[in-house]
Order: structure tokens, then C-alpha cells, then sequence
């Protein structure tokens, strides 16, 4: 019941998700915390101490031009696959059921193989001798060959490819949902399809749209696989950085700041996108 | 004492918890992490075939990925595959076990020349397994122009069209050489030195890959390359038109070792696998899948004189030099390298 206060049993019944979100997020983020105050030693391993030395250089230009960098690339991201994903999402909710199915089960398919190796797939289309370049010198070959492969455009294309299904599935549960009536009514009214988009179903599907839209920002803009693979590891995005520090670097502290820091911009991104959410539209 | 209570679960447990590692003892188990693209599959088979032992092989792409995992204690590995100079900080860091040198009858089938090196004078605790110079390949396809050394690939003509290994020690070292630099007594003033000339050099690269830096050559998305001479060995066995060139201003010479860290719980297999490494036929299979320079004499001489005759495998001269332990400075390095590429 909404707006009920939980009694005792439902208190016992939320303790295995509470222990768990304590145990793996609580707990973690709280370490990640401590060791971004710490310094490490010339081996790598970690000295526990209180220092913000690791957030000052966060501060520096450099780290400051790869969050904006990041930001960009996963805004870019989530704006494509928000503009592709949208359309390909309603008529699928809009479909007669069997067509539905069918198309719903094509957006799953590429979950049947690993993701690693649909990048290596998009490495072989990419590349300077690759099916891409192929065509395009068939067409016309005063074109060939693009660079096309380790460039900003391969990741953002990697980046698009790999998260747009985050975005069709929950837009496509919100307009399953629309009611019909609504959207006749709109029209009876005199409503033109112009008007109802904007007016009306853009409004009802908001939840789902912010849904998608955070599957789609979050983990593009910690990704790392993808920029390494498709962008040569060459265009340092945050997640590379990050990945870097603990891998490469062995400054455990300063990828810990790093990673201090994302979490803080997810914390403050995520209460600006409630803030945005018109009442009423927040339970989708 | 109440005999009607069964076994306590928590003791229970931790009884199964011990016997645990008894198990795997039994059924023979190794846990091998060595570097990707360097240990063919059918070698970690037939000594599977052989002896029974389960390989369990993990890969990682630097150095610094190794310890990093490996002093993260997130997996307990009992053989380790470091290059010569993180192995001589292994070692000083009591990161490393040492051997049983009787139980390793292979020993002798080693040069003269791999034995009782600055790392491991006594060869108290490591074994070679493959050695190889970084040097520089050029497509003679596409580069016209002679390349003889750093300065001649990190030019703005071949921007866009470099690949090099993604290794911070070696890409300092090559800034280091070109200026005339000692590559291994490293301190704030020599980095300071280094540091505008390689801020130029990153900005030219194409791609960072340690693991398969052929592959981008291969491929055609590059031309040159500064990799790891196995690569380049294996891009000249494909295709004659990509040549290796030893940098006139100085080489980096690494001999990979073979290991057992201070924690390793199977000792007696990790010894029983090197032994199989140093046998010819083993090493020579491995010299056909990755073409570096084989210590191992008696396998050099099953080798045919075409492998011999792979100028990256084998080079003639050159100035060649092994990279030493550089402690503290190795930490700047890492941040020096890190700020640049993140300038990019």
C-alpha cells in the first residue's frame, strides 16, 4: 500500500536486500573511501594515512579535461541510443503481439554471445582492411580507405551498439503500459499527432525514458573495453584512467579518488533526474 | 558433553574449508598466470597428457598487471612469468621463492649467456624462459624513408600510422635512449628531460597493445610499430615487407623468467613444469608459436635455419642492454605516463 509504514515483517523481509547492499555497496564504497585518503608505496601496495593529495590532482587540468571528455562521450552515447532506441521501442510496444515477441527477441540476441566478442566483430568491420572499408571502395574507391577504426567515432559507435538495448527495453515496458484511451482522447480533442507526442505520450513514457536513460549514462561513462578496444587505447576516458591505475599505474589510491569522484557525480546526477521528474510520473 | 548434538556447522565448514586445498593437491593442480601471447596451448596439454596436473592459466599484458594481482593476493598462482628486472624486485621484495634447482634436470640445456645474470646472479629463483629485444618494425611497403632509430618512427609524417607496446617502462626507456639518457638510474632530472619529447611521441601513436601489437600492422591500420621482437618475428614470417630494426640510439634486451612466488601452494608442480619447459622438443614448440630469442640451446639446434635466420628472433649487433630494478623512480614513471596519455 503506498504511502503505508512498513511494519515488522516487511523490516524482516527487506533484511537480505539491506545486509546485501551493506555488505557489497555500503561496505565498498566506504574502503574505496579510505584508500583514495592513502598513499601508495614504490611497489604499488597501499598506505593507509589521511591525505587529499590524491583529490588535489584530480583537480589538475589533465584529469579534469578526461571527466568532461567522459561525460561527453557517455552523453553522446545515451542521446543516440535515445534517438534510435525511442522509435525502435514504441512500435515494438505497439506491434500485434506475435510480431512483438518476435522483435523483442531480436533485441536480446546479442546477449546469446559475449560481449568481448562483438567488439572484435566490430574491430573486423572497422578496420582499415575491413568489411566496411571493402564496401566503400567497391562504391567508390577515391573514398577508400576511411580511418575509421581506433577513433572517438569507433568508440562511440562500440559505446551505442553495446548499450542500446539498456534503452529500448525499459521505454518499451513504459509504452507497453500507455493507455490507448488517453492518446484517443488527446485526438477526439482535436489534437493533431504533433501535439500528442509532445502533450501527451512523451509525458506518460518519462519513466521509462529516465529508466533507460541512466542504464545508458552510468556504465558508459565508466566503461573501459570498449575505448580500449575500438578507440586503441589512445582517447583516455575516465574508465580507462580508473582501469589504469589499478592495472597499470598500481596507484590504487589515486584510481580510488577517481572512483570516490564518479560516485559522487552518479549521487548528484541522480537527484537532479528526480528533481526533474514531474510528480505523479514517479511510480513507473 | 552432549553427544546428542551433531557436528557444529561452523566447524564443519572449516574442517571442509581444509580439506580443500587436499583435494586439488591430489588431482594435481597448477596455477600458472604468464603473459598473453607467449605460452602455446599445446605445450600446457601435453604436459597435462603427461603428468596428470591440471594447468589452471591466467594472462596478463604488463609487468605491472602481474604484481599488481599478485601482491592484491587475488589469486594464488604458483608459477609467475616476470621479465627479468621485476623479477630482481621480486626477489628484493621476498616476493619469490627460492627454487630446488635438483629437481630441475634441464638446467643445463641453457646458454652460457642466460645464466648468472644481474637479476639472479646465483639463479637461486628464477629459470629463463624466452628472451627478446623491443625494437622497431617498418611496413617497407608503405615507409620509403630509412628508419634506423626512435627519432626516425615518432616523426608528425607518421602520425596516426605508429602502434607500440602499452608499457610505461618502455616507453619512457625509448625518450630516455634518443636523448642519450641512462635507462636505469632514473631521477626527477631525466624525467623532467624526457617528459616534453614523449609528451610529442604519444601524441602520434595510433594504438597502445601490449598483447598483440602485430595485429594492427597486420592489418594495415598502421605501419610501423615499436613491439616486442616475437611479434615482430612472427610479422616477418607472414610477410617479408615488415622488417625489424634494433634502434640505433640503444635496445631494451628483457629475458622473461619463470618463477615461484613466496606464496605458491604447489611447489612440486611448479617445478615439474619448468623442467618440462626446459626440455628441447617443449621449448622448441614454443619457439614455433612465438618466435623470440630461445636461451635454451639444445632446442636452438632443432630450430630450422629458416627460424634462425628471422633477423627479429636472431638479431645480428645492436645495442642491447637490460633494463635494472629502479624502485621508487618505477612510481614516477607510472605517473609521468599516465598524465601524458590522459593529456591526449
Amino acid at each position: 500500500m503506498p504511502g503505508a509504514r512498513p511494519g515488522a515483517l516487511a523490516w524482516l523481509l527487506l533484511t537480505p536486500l539491506l545486509a546485501w547492499l551493506a555488505l557489497f555497496v555500503v561496505l565498498p564504497a566506504l574502503l574505496l573511501l579510505g584508500c583514495s585518503l592513502g598513499e601508495r608505496d614504490e611497489f604499488g601496495q597501499v598506505l593507509w594515512g589521511f591525505s587529499l593529495e590524491n583529490y588535489a590532482r584530480l583537480l589538475d587540468p589533465v584529469y579534469l579535461g578526461i571527466f568532461l571528455r567522459s561525460l561527453g562521450f557517455a552523453a553522446l552515447t545515451t542521446a543516440l541510443c535515445l534517438l534510435i532506441g525511442y522509435p525502435v521501442a514504441y512500435h515494438l510496444a505497439r506491434a500485434a503481439p506475435r510480431v512483438r515477441e518476435l522483435l523483442l527477441l531480436l533485441v536480446m540476441v546479442p546477449f546469446w554471445t559475449s560481449f568481448l566478442v562483438r567488439t572484435y566483430a566490430w574491430m573486423a568491420i572497422l578496420r582499415e582492411e575491413g568489411l566496411l572499408n571493402a564496401l566503400v571502395a567497391w562504391l567508390q574507391p577515391a573514398w577508400a580507405p576511411l580511418g575509421l577504426l581506433y577513433t572517438p567515432a569507433a568508440v562511440v559507435t562500440g559505446l551505442v551498439y553495446s548499450y542500446l538495448p539498456f534503452l529500448i527495453l525499459p521505454v518499451y515496458a513504459s509504452v507497453e503500459k500507455l493507455d490507448g484511451a488517453l492518446i484517443e482522447a488527446a485526438h477526439d480533442l482535436g489534437a493533431g499527432p504533433w501535439r500528442v507526442f509532445p502533450a501527451v505520450i512523451l509525458p506518460l513514457t518519462l519513466p521509462g525514458i529516465a529508466a533507460g536513460v541512466t542504464l545508458v549514462f552510468v556504465p558508459a561513462v565508466a566503461m573501459f573495453a570498449v575505448t580500449d578496444l575500438l578507440g586503441g587505447a589512445r582517447v583516455p576516458l575516465l574508465g580507462n584512467v580508473i582501469q589504469n591505475q589499478f592495472l597499470q599505474a598500481r596507484d590504487w589510491p589515486f584510481g580510488a579518488a577517481l572512483g570516490v569522484a564518479l560516485l559522487a557525480l552518479f549521487l548528484v546526477s541522480q537527484l537532479g533526474l528526480r528533481a526533474l521528474r514531474p510528480r505523479g510520473a514517479l511510480r513507473g | 558433553m552432549k553427544f546428542k548434538t551433531p557436528i557444529l556447522p561452523g566447524r564443519l565448514a572449516a574442517l571442509l574449508l581444509a580439506l580443500l586445498p587436499l583435494a586439488a593437491r591430489a588431482a594435481g593442480e597448477l596455477n600458472l598466470f604468464g603473459w598473453s601471447e607467449y605460452v602455446p596451448q599445446p605445450v600446457l596439454d601435453g604436459f597435462t597428457r603427461e603428468t596428470g596436473i591440471k594447468v589452471n592459466f591466467e594472462t596478463y599484458s604488463s609487468n605491472e598487471e602481474m604484481l599488481a594481482k599478485l601482491v592484491a593476493g587475488g589469486g594464488r598462482y604458483d608459477l609467475v612469468q616476470p621479465s627479468d628486472y621485476t623479477a630482481e624486485a621480486m626477489i628484493r621484495r621476498k616476493l619469490l621463492q627460492p627454487l630446488d634447482r635438483a629437481r630441475l634436470t634441464g638446467l643445463g640445456n641453457l646458454a652460457p649467456a642466460f645464466n648468472g645474470r644481474a637479476h639472479d646472479p646465483e639463479g637461486r629463483y628464477t629459470v629463463p624462459y624466452m628472451s627478446g629485444s623491443v625494437g622497431i618494425v617498418v611496413n617497407t611497403e608503405k615507409v620509403k624513408v630509412p628508419v634506423r632509430g626512435y627519432r626516425d618512427v615518432f616523426q608528425a609524417a607518421f602520425r596516426d600510422r605508429i602502434v607500440v607496446v602499452n608499457d610505461s617502462r618502455e616507453l619512457v626507456s625509448w625518450a630516455l635512449y634518443a636523448l642519450g639518457l641512462p635507462v636505469n638510474t632514473i631521477d626527477a632530472a631525466s624525467l623532467a628531460r624526457a617528459r616534453p619529447l614523449l609528451a610529442e611521441w604519444i601524441k602520434l601513436v595510433k594504438v597502445f597493445d601490449s598483447d598483440s601489437p602485430k595485429t594492427a600492422l597486420l592489418n594495415g591500420d598502421v605501419d610501423l610499430g615499436v613491439v616486442w621482437s616475437g611479434e615482430a618475428a612472427i610479422l616477418w614470417r607472414e610477410n617479408r615487407k615488415f622488417q625489424y630494426v634494433l634502434p640505433a640510439e640503444g635496445a631494451h634486451q628483457f629475458v622473461d623468467v619463470l618463477a615461484i612466488p613466496a606464496g605458491a601452494r604447489n611447489v612440486t608442480e611448479a617445478h615439474r613444469f619448468i623442467d618440462y619447459i626446459l626440455r628441447p622438443e617443449v621449448s622448441r614448440q614454443i619457439s614455433a608459436a612465438f618466435p623470440y630469442t630461445n636461451p635454451n640451446l639444445a632446442a636452438r639446434r632443432l630450430l630450422t635455419p629458416d627460424e634462425l635466420a628471422n633477423p627479429a628472433s636472431y638479431p645480428k649487433g645492436g645495442k642491447l642492454e637490460s633494463f635494472r630494478d629502479i624502485g621508487r623512480a618505477a612510481a614516477d614513471i607510472d605517473r609521468l605516463v599516465t598524465d601524458l596519455k590522459s593529456a591526449k
